[in-house]
């Protein structure tokens, strides 16, 4: 028994330091969204513009880097799950010992300084890097392969950043699966690949889609990989939107850049919710 | 002197009305219990007595001191709960020091009391034992332990017995009794087992509904109940369709199914009104062989031996089954299926109440 | 479930050779950095031309890495307390279910994490540019704690969620306060569950680039910015041996919190 009074208390310091610091400043973003860019000074006085906006959808440069944004959080995406699978059955149904080491080694990595990680990549996939160099002492190639500042080396820098969020997921929608209904399955007659794709693919399809969706969000948010391993030319929406704040000093379109990005965010998300209430009222 | 009593107790949820106006005085020393089916109010009044729950409306006072607003730690009660609700971090030890720290007892005093406690529940060498290594059981005695260790004013059971076995919990009724009457404190039983509170009550309080139905002796509720609910739910009844014939007094004559007439000495409905008949396992008696001038005839269908209790499945002439219940080592205790028997039912175990919904 | 059919169900050879590939993947890029820490060259071979310890002795002796290790410190410490404060007394209000519309609430609270942490970057630059709090350690502090906070508020919850609330009640009614009952039975029931969070927390802030990037002052920055605009420049040795000195922190901070309280079920 807590009376709505002693919850408010409780409540107040976070809603307001939240109000303060996230709500508010975002919503001032808005109406930056709809100046004028003035070269120099930032934001021309008095104008209001939609154009912000109207670029993102006609102006070639932002919707290749738009298309490259969703395609690589695709891609990255089915790379997660295509390597996460395996991993995941393995933690989840595999030897119990084996379990926690597994699980820390999948930790380990995720809790470790995303910066260092990347570097980690830049120092095997550079032009000098460990790669390259292999290949080359071991006469395979004779000009070193370009890994980085293209679609191939933010694949796999992202790919290896965000494995370990959907390992983790699955293991939790893989052990969510009742072993009774499989074994029930397989005295039904079914093989034990069509119990794994008759029952235990299905049935885990809630967590694959979760970690999907959040692997997604991940990927088209992320800044410092794609920065580090893109360089300042191949670009995103995020490394767009820090060089149109950066270097640019172009406020308006990085903020309207910014409310794009997130309204993709937020629709996947969306999409996704309304997707599991379905599947909800199926089953 | 009354160590606990409601003025007018009530609690209400929006709409919904939980507890209705519960008035009743509790005596010094006096081992009470609320029973009733879930859902008839009997917890939040036992919440609300602990401060956990604050009342919509009437007064509650411990002794003369007026407590209806009083946070639960200023209330001086000790409650043991149906989860048990023990510190699963403390030590048995410090789990029934708990109290008596808040109290600043400390030192040799704090030591002597709480060995003391475990004491009374048997418990002298386990305090340096956490409660996940204790059996459901000994989980129980701690947290009695916990809740008398600071003496407290009133004690109360919430459903303390219901997540122990059978067996396990005959002893714990017993035990609890004994404890109770060493200690001499002022007892709120909360319980849904007419068993449990037949056994262990100086009296009991019926609920139902929200609404106190009986507050009386185990003796009374079990033999004079005061409203049909009570008459219901209390012993193991037989529950038959019927329509009062005549009123005569508290009493009248019943006309069952086809034809059969009962007399019954409690009758809660106007002549010629359809009512729910009741009818005590244990009040019906069976006579082997040929029918007695007073008494019902019927055949044995069924026989069904439970230990200490026999029971018969018997079916009347017009095709209505009756359930009877005798001891397994009276004279009525062999009686095969296909045995034609007569039935004598005594009138004052017969109770009849306005049918579904007509009732108050 | 017999023990028979369990092995008859164990992974196959080929999906447990596929999920060790995965494992060396993941471990990678670290074994890598670590190499590259003591190697004298300054871009990497296999094997290593030759072991040093050179590259450390330059970060440890380098005023610019130590300022920005110090920075990052005092951020993750200070957002990960203040964070704990707020997010603990929050989550338990909603826990109690003191006010209405607690799931919408909560909503609200993790709303921070939906958003792309650029976003709020971006966001607060704007607004500390407006209220002179850009470069300031107390905007810094409140952006941190701002990107932290939902981690302390779900451990909270979950870890509230798993609790008798009748264990809270006993406490009141054996005489304890409202604050006594929270500190002497609620809090140490749930401190396994808000060490993991305030872990999550503290690693959250010192890995912290997108928000932290956008509103450092140019003289006073944290470590992951340090290396992420190194990087920029080119690379150089030290950056690896000061990455390794935080995979070894990672490593052992890791090692302690499983040993302790079994750190991977929470996560």
């Amino acid at each position: 028994m807590i009376a709505p009074r002693h919850g408010l208390m409780l409540l107040a310091p976070l809603a307001l330091v939240l109000a303060g610091f996230f709500l508010l400043p975002v919503l001032m973003m808005l109406p930056t969204s709809f100046r004028e860019y003035a070269p120099g000074t930032g934001i021309a006085p008095g104008v209001w513009t939609l154009e912000n906006y109207t670029r993102i959808v006609t102006d070639d440069y932002y919707r290749e880097v738009i298309w490259r944004t969703l395609g690589l959080g695709l891609f990255v995406t089915l790379a997660c799950l295509l390597l996460g699978y395996p991993l995941a059955f393995l933690i989840a149904r595999g030897p119990e010992r084996w379990r926690v080491p597994l699980i820390l080694l999948v930790i380990f990595p995720m809790m470790l300084n995303l910066v260092v990680r990347s570097f980690g990549w830049i120092a095997l996939l550079s032009n000098r890097g460990l790669v390259n160099n292999l290949l080359i002492q071991l006469g395979l190639i004779a000009t070193p392969l370009k890994l980085m500042f293209n679609l191939t080396g933010l694949m796999i820098g992202l790919t290896h950043i965000y494995l370990p969020f959907m390992v983790l997921m699955l293991v939790a929608a893989i052990r969510n699966v009742p072993r009774d209904v499989e074994a029930a399955a397989a005295t039904l007659g079914s093989s034990r690949l069509h119990v794994f794709a008759a029952v235990t693919l299905p049935l885990s399809a809630p967590g694959i889609l979760a970690g999907s969706i959040l692997v997604f969000v991940l990927t088209i948010s992320a800044l410092v990989t794609p920065r580090m391993l893109g360089g300042p030319t191949y670009k995103v929406m995020a490394t767009l939107i820090y060089d149109e704040y950066m270097q640019l000093l172009d406020w308006p379109s990085g903020s309207a850049l910014s409310f794009a990005l997130t309204a993709m965010a937020i629709g996947v998300i969306w999409l996704s919710s309304r997707l599991t209430k379905r599947w909800a009222g199926m089953a | 002197m009354s160590a606990l009593s409601f003025e007018r107790l009530g609690k209400s949820y929006g709409e919904a009305e939980v507890v209705r106006e519960v008035s009743l005085t509790i005596a010094e020393g006096e081992f009470v219990s609320l029973l009733g089916p879930s859902g008839c109010g009997k917890t939040t009044i036992l919440r609300m007595v602990a401060g956990l729950v604050a009342p919509s409306r009437g007064r509650i006072l411990i002794g003369s001191d007026d407590v209806t607003s009083l946070p639960p730690n200023k209330r001086g009660l000790g409650l043991v709960f149906q989860s048990y609700a023990l510190f699963p971090h403390l030590t048995v030890f410090e789990n029934v020091a708990f109290g008596l720290r808040r109290r600043k007892v400390s030192g040799a005093e704090l030591d002597l009391r709480v060995k003391e406690a475990l004491a009374r529940v048997r418990l002298d060498a386990y305090g340096e034992r956490f409660p996940r290594q204790l059996s459901g059981g000994q989980q129980q005695r701690v947290a009695i332990a916990r809740a008398i260790a600071p003496q407290p004013r009133v004690l109360l059971f919430d459903e303390p017995l219901s997540n122990l076995d059978a067996q396990l919990r005959d002893e714990m009724q017993i035990e609890l009794k004994r404890l109770q009457r060493g200690l001499g404190i002022t007892t709120l039983f909360v319980t849904h087992d007419q068993g449990e509170a037949l056994s262990m009550s100086d009296r009991v309080c019926v609920m139902a509904k929200g609404v106190m139905q009986q507050f009386a002796t185990p003796e009374d509720i079990y033999h004079r109940p005061a409203t049909g609910f009570v008459a219901s739910f209390i012993g193991r009844p037989n529950r038959l369709s019927g329509v009062v014939a005549t009123r005569d007094g508290q009493g009248g004559s019943l006309r069952l199914g086809s034809g059969l007439t009962l007399q019954a000495a409690h009758i809660d409905a106007a002549a010629g009104a359809k009512v729910d008949v009741v009818i005590r396992q244990e009040a019906i008696r069976l006579r082997r062989g040929q029918p007695e001038p007073d008494a019902i005839a019927g055949t044995v269908a069924l026989r069904s031996f439970s230990g200490a209790r026999v029971q018969y499945v018997v079916k009347l002439t017009d095709g209505v089954e009756l359930i009877a219940e005798t001891p397994s080592s009276g004279p009525d205790s062999a009686l095969d299926p296909g045995t034609p028997v007569s039935l004598v039912i005594d009138a004052g175990s017969i109770f009849a109440m306005a049918s579904e919904g007509a009732a108050a | 479930m017999t023990s028979a059919s369990d092995s008859d169900d164990r992974p196959g050879s080929g999906v447990t050779m596929a999920a060790f590939a995965v494992i060396v993947f993941l471990q990678i890029p670290v074994i890598v950095v670590v190499l590259a820490a003591f190697s004298t060259t300054s871009y990497l071979t296999i094997p290593p031309q030759g072991l040093t310890l050179a590259w450390f002795g330059k970060v440890l002796s380098d005023p610019s890495y130590l300022s920005a290790i110090r920075m990052s410190l005092i951020l993750a410490c200070g957002s990960t307390v203040i964070s704990l404060l707020l997010g603990v007394a929050a989550a338990y209000a909603l826990f109690r279910k003191a006010l209405p519309g607690s799931e919408a609430i909560t909503s609200v609270l993790m709303a921070p994490l939906v958003l792309p942490a650029v976003v709020i970057g971006v966001a607060l630059l704007q607004y500390y540019s407006l209220t002179g709090l850009r470069g300031s350690l107390f905007g810094l502090l409140m952006a941190h704690v701002v990107i932290t906070v939902p981690y302390i508020v779900r451990s909270a919850l979950a870890s509230l969620s798993g609790l008798d609330l009748a264990v809270e009640e006993a406490a009141r009614v054996l005489g304890a306060n409202g604050f006594e009952a929270f500190r002497l039975v609620t809090l140490p029931l749930i401190l396994p569950g808000l060490v993991a969070g305030a872990l999550f927390a503290f690693i959250t802030s010192l890995d912290n680039v997108p928000v932290t990037i956008f509103l450092i002052s140019a003289n006073q920055t944290t470590l992951p910015v340090l290396i992420f605009s190194s990087v920029e420049m080119g690379i150089d040795p030290s950056v690896a041996a000061v990455s390794t000195l935080l995979i070894a922190a990672t490593g052992i901070i890791l090692l302690i919190a499983e040993r302790r309280f079994g750190f991977h079920r929470f996560v």
